[in-house]
């Protein structure tokens, strides 16, 4: 995933709890690049539904897009 | 700068910037942009658009009002114009609102690398840009394609050779043409028409339709025909050009109508018969975004049949071309490509204005469209010379006329040729938007005296006799 608005290591952690909570599991987030990748069960969340997760919403400053499923 | 982005944008005009911007505030500046086009930036409006358009409406307008003054006992002053200046403090103005606007906004935007060239697309995830020097191929996850339109040239034997202006070329003029021929009666002809009619040119308008300005209401088009009639404009109605020619230094436009062949001469001819979208050259195949000769396709999500790549402003497949669209699209991309709740554009709430005096404003559906979706309307003009405010100004010419669904009363079009006509229709938008009908138009107070007042004039006369009224009621 590319996840944008991220600026500290607070930020990034409250992406991994965002999507943790989402049902993603093996959760990396990179501040660096502005990156994520994790592992979803797709029977739980489809893969392209974790740029809809609250964490991603208009309300927080976090957005992202998912960019690439294997 | 890079050759990877997360968005790139074809176009440096309105849309363009407005989706830069917007995608730039998203996602908290941290989205690397690549913005291409060429020309000065900001694209059509404010370098040879909207912006120099009105600077030269406003002062034709004052020296209209100078050489005829509406008030008895004001006499008609001795009109000095001075056109070569006009022409430079207009060149002038447009500089200074290209640096504000554009080029001073988009230094603030470290994320966004702005490019000059023509781009095309080499793949689906590609483009490459040309100019003068190297090309090069920039690659992206997302696009915005916002290349704008450009004036449409008829082909018509003659013209090329015996050359033109358009709306790109006609602010670049010093001195006024004591004559001038005009192709095509759309609002930009009419427009720059009545500005130059106004300051001393003698104008012709020639074109295929006998209504001008397509798209408006039919009889208030009639109006506006007669009125610019009025002063001095020469309309040459259901004319089919054959061709263009030179003769003793002057341009001479042959044309053809039912009575036989005639001709117009002028020291310039003004093309001015439509815009085409900017879809040529870009190899849009190769990204699998379908178009045709009227623009893009995009769903009202701005989407392209690519559903990485979207499309805003005149470049579209849409009915109208507006500098308000397109800032108001740019941004619908961008936030649909990087938010979850998707924001639509809905055409039947833009309002669209015809600049000449007095203006034409309108939003919603003409009556023969809304018939046309198979529901019955009810309508009503009302004449402006019944609104105080109008009598006031003396300006007598013009009407309003709000289109209601027959059954539930509800407004879906409104449209005024009226003074400061475009200032007010915006209360349109609102009555559409919210679904009110012409009895919550009435139950407000609209301010006396004022020209908005005709809306609620034109609410009222639904159920009433307006001459059986005092003023102000409700
Ligand atoms: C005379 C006139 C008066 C007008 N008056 C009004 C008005 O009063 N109110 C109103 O709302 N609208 C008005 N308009 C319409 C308004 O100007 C346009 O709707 C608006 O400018 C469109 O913006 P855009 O961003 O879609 O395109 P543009 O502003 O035209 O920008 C297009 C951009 O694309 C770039 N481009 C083109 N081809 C390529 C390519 N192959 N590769 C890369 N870049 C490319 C160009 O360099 C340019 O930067 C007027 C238009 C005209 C001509």
């Amino acid at each position: 995933m590319r996840v944008f608005g991220m600026t500290c290591d607070d930020c990034v952690r409250t992406v991994s709890e965002g999507l943790k909570e989402g049902g993603a599991s093996e959760i990396f987030v990179s501040l660096k690049n502005g990156t994520a990748s994790a592992v979803v069960d797709d029977s739980m969340i489809k893969p392209d539904d974790l740029s809809r997760l609250p964490v991603f919403s208009e309300k927080s400053h976090y957005r992202a897009q998912v960019r690439k499923v294997e | 700068m890079k050759n990877e982005y997360d968005l790139v944008i074809l176009g440096r005009g309105a849309a363009a910037f407005s989706a830069a911007i917007k995608a730039s505030e998203i996602t908290a500046g941290q989205a690397t942009i690549a913005m291409i086009g060429f020309g000065p930036l900001g694209g059509t409006c404010v370098n040879v658009g909207c912006v120099p358009s009105k600077y030269l409406i406003e002062a034709a307008k004052v020296a209209h009002t100078q050489s005829s003054p509406r008030y008895p006992g004001i006499e008609p002053g001795l009109l000095s114009i001075n056109f070569g200046e006009l022409m430079e403090s207009l060149r002038r103005t447009v500089k200074e609102e290209r640096k504000e606007r554009y080029e001073n906004v988009i230094k603030s935007y470290e994320n966004i690398d702005v490019y000059d060239g023509k781009a095309q697309f080499v793949d689906r995830d590609a483009i490459i840009v040309k100019n003068n020097s190297n090309p090069k191929k920039l690659k992206g996850y997302n696009f915005i394609i916002a290349t704008g339109s450009s004036t449409k040239i008829p082909k018509i034997e003659g013209l090329n050779e015996t050359g033109y202006i358009t709306s790109n070329t006609v602010w670049d003029l010093n001195s006024l043409p004591r004559t001038l021929t005009i192709l095509g009666g759309g609002f930009i002809g009419l427009e720059i028409g009545q500005s130059l009619e106004r300051l001393g040119t003698k104008v012709t308008i020639i074109k295929e339709h006998n209504t001008v300005a397509p798209g408006i209401e039919e009889e208030i088009g009639k109006t506006l025909m007669e009125i610019l009639t009025s002063e001095g404009i020469d309309f040459r109605n259901g004319k089919k050009i054959l061709r263009v020619y030179s003769r003793n230094g002057k341009k001479v436009v042959e044309m053809q109508s039912n009575l036989g062949k005639e001709e117009v001469e002028a020291d310039e001819i003004l093309v001015s018969s439509g815009r085409m979208p900017n879809v040529a050259d870009l190899d849009l195949e190769k990204a699998g975004v379908k178009y045709s000769e009227n623009g893009i396709s995009v769903d009202e999500t701005m989407k392209t049949s690519n559903p990485l790549i979207y499309a805003a402003g005149d470049v579209v497949d849409q009915k109208y071309r507006l500098e308000t669209l397109a800032a108001s699209e740019g941004s619908i991309a961008a936030s649909n490509i990087y938010e979850s709740n998707e924001k639509r554009i809905n055409l039947q709430l833009v309002p669209w204005a015809v600049f000449t005096e007095p203006q034409f404003a309108s939003v919603g559906l003409t009556e023969s469209q809304y018939n046309a979706t198979g529901r019955k309307s009810t309508t009503r003009v009302v004449p402006l010379e019944l609104v105080p405010k109008a009598r006031i100004l003396k300006e007598y010419h013009g009407s309003f006329k709000i289109v209601v669904d027959s059954e539930t009363e509800k407004i879906v079009g409104v449209h005024a040729l009226s003074p400061y006509a475009a200032e007010f229709i915006i209360e349109g938008v609102y009555a559409i938007k919210y679904g009110l009908t012409f009895r919550d138009l009435i139950e407000n107070s609209h301010i006396f005296p004022t020209v908005a007042e005709g809306i609620k004039l034109t609410s009222q006369s639904f159920t009433r006799d307006l001459s059986r009224m005092s003023c102000c009621m409700e």
